[in-house]
C-alpha cells in the first residue's frame, strides 16, 4: 500500500511538471521571441548612460536612469512606485508581528548560553563577517552589478538566523542586536526611502519648479531637478544608490526583528498571551 | 540540438524533481526541510543558467536560508515526525 502511494505521488509530481511544460511549450506563456523584445531593447539602450548617449544623443538624460544594471533601474526608477508599495506590504507584515509580540521578552538569565559544538562555532565566526561583507557589496554595488537592496537585505538576514541557531538568542542580544535597535535601524531605512522618494516634491514646492514623485534624473517637463549621477567621480546613479542602501537597512533589520521574535521560547510567549500584559512586564 | 547549457538544465531539473519528491515523502519534518532547501538550490542554478543573476541573489538567501529557518522554528513548536 505504501509502495503504491509513493509511486502515485511521484507520478503526480511528474504530471504537474509535464502539464506545466506542455502549457508553456504550446504557447501558454505568450509567444517566444528569439531576440530581445521592443520594451527590453528600450530599457537596455536607455538605462546605462554610455549606451543611452550613443543611441539617443544629447537628449539621453531625460530617459536614462544612469545605472548600467538594468534590472535595478527598472525596479527603482522606471517602475519605482511598484517597488515602494511592495516594500510597504512587507513592512506591514513585520509591524503585525511586532504588534503580536509586544511586551513579550524572554527572561534574561534562564540558562548559560552554550550553542552547538566548538567546531561549528569557530566556522560560524569566520562565516559571519564574510556574510556581512557580501551583503554590503550586493547592496552598495546594486546599481552596477546584479543585486540591490532587497537581495542584500535577505543575504544579511541569514547572519542573525545562523547566530541564533549556532550560538543562541542570548548571544545575539548580548552583542547588542536587540529588538529596539533593529526597529530603530529599520525605521531609519524606511524614513530614508520615503525621504528619497519625496525630496523632488519638497524641492518642487520650495522652488516652484515642476518635479515628479520618485524622480531620479531630469525628465521631459521636469528638467530642473536631478539627483547627482556621480559622487566624487564614482557613478552612483542618482537616487538608486540611496534607495538600495536604505532598502538594505530596512529589509535586513526587518528580518532580524522577525527572527528575534520567533526564537523566543514558546512557554514564555504562551504564559504572556494567556495571563496578559501585566505578567510580561516583569521580564 | 542538446547544448551543454540545456544538458546542465536537465540535470538540475532532475535533481530538483528528486528532492521535491523526497521532501513530499519524508516523514521526519526536519529532513523534509533540508530536502526542500536542496531543491531550491537546484532551482537557483537553473535561474542562473536562464540568465537571471538578480533572481539568484534573492532566491538563495530566501529559499536556502530564511525560509528553512522559519520552517525549523515552526517545527520546533510542533512534533518532529509527521503522523499520517
Amino acid at each position: 500500500m505504501s509502495g503504491v502511494r509513493k509511486v502515485a505521488s511521484a507520478v503526480a509530481l511528474l504530471a504537474i511538471v509535464a502539464v506545466l511544460s506542455l502549457g508553456a511549450a504550446a504557447g501558454g506563456m505568450g509567444p517566444f521571441f528569439d531576440g530581445i523584445r521592443a520594451l527590453g531593447t528600450f530599457y537596455l539602450s536607455t538605462a546605462p548612460p554610455q549606451i543611452a548617449e550613443l543611441v539617443l544623443g544629447p537628449s539621453y538624460r531625460g530617459l536614462s536612469s544612469y545605472s548600467p544594471e538594468v534590472v535595478t533601474s527598472i525596479v527603482w526608477d522606471y517602475r519605482g512606485l511598484d517597488t515602494y508599495f511592495e516594500t510597504a506590504v512587507f513592512f506591514l507584515a513585520i509591524i503585525g508581528a511586532v504588534a503580536i509580540y509586544r511586551g513579550i521578552e524572554e527572561p534574561v538569565l534562564r540558562r548559560p548560553a552554550s550553542g552547538l559544538s566548538p567546531i561549528v562555532r569557530a566556522v560560524t565566526k569566520f562565516l559571519i563577517p564574510i556574510n556581512i561583507a557580501v551583503a554590503a557589496s550586493i547592496a552598495l554595488h546594486g546599481h552596477l552589478t546584479p543585486g540591490g537592496g532587497f537581495q542584500a537585505g535577505a543575504a544579511l538576514a541569514v547572519a542573525p538566523v545562523i547566530v541564533i541557531v549556532v550560538f543562541s538568542r542570548r548571544y545575539l542580544l548580548e552583542r547588542g542586536v536587540t529588538k529596539l535597535k533593529a526597529l530603530f535601524l529599520r525605521s531609519v531605512g524606511l524614513i530614508g526611502i520615503a525621504l528619497v522618494v519625496l525630496i523632488p516634491v519638497i524641492w518642487s514646492v520650495l522652488s516652484g519648479e515642476w518635479a515628479w514623485v520618485m524622480q531620479n534624473q531630469w525628465k521631459p517637463g521636469a528638467e530642473v531637478f536631478s539627483y547627482p549621477a556621480y559622487l566624487g567621480g564614482a557613478l552612483i546613479s542618482g537616487s538608486i544608490w540611496f534607495l538600495n542602501l536604505f532598502e538594505f537597512l530596512a529589509v535586513s533589520f526587518g528580518f532580524t526583528i522577525l527572527f528575534l521574535l520567533i526564537s523566543i521560547d514558546e512557554d514564555t510567549v504562551r504564559s504572556c498571551m494567556i495571563r496578559g500584559g501585566e505578567e510580561c512586564d516583569r521580564y | 540540438m542538446i547544448t551543454p547549457e540545456l544538458a546542465l538544465m536537465l540535470i538540475f531539473v532532475s535533481i530538483a524533481f528528486v528532492f521535491a519528491y523526497l521532501a513530499v515523502e519524508e516523514r521526519k519534518l526536519i529532513r523534509a526541510v533540508v530536502y526542500s532547501a536542496v531543491q531550491s538550490a537546484a532551482f537557483a542554478f537553473l535561474f542562473y543558467l536562464l540568465g537571471a543573476p538578480d533572481i539568484v541573489l534573492v532566491y538563495v538567501p530566501v529559499t536556502v536560508g530564511i525560509y528553512p529557518a522559519a520552517l525549523l522554528f515552526l517545527i520546533r513548536k510542533t512534533e518532529e515526525v509527521e503522523n499520517p
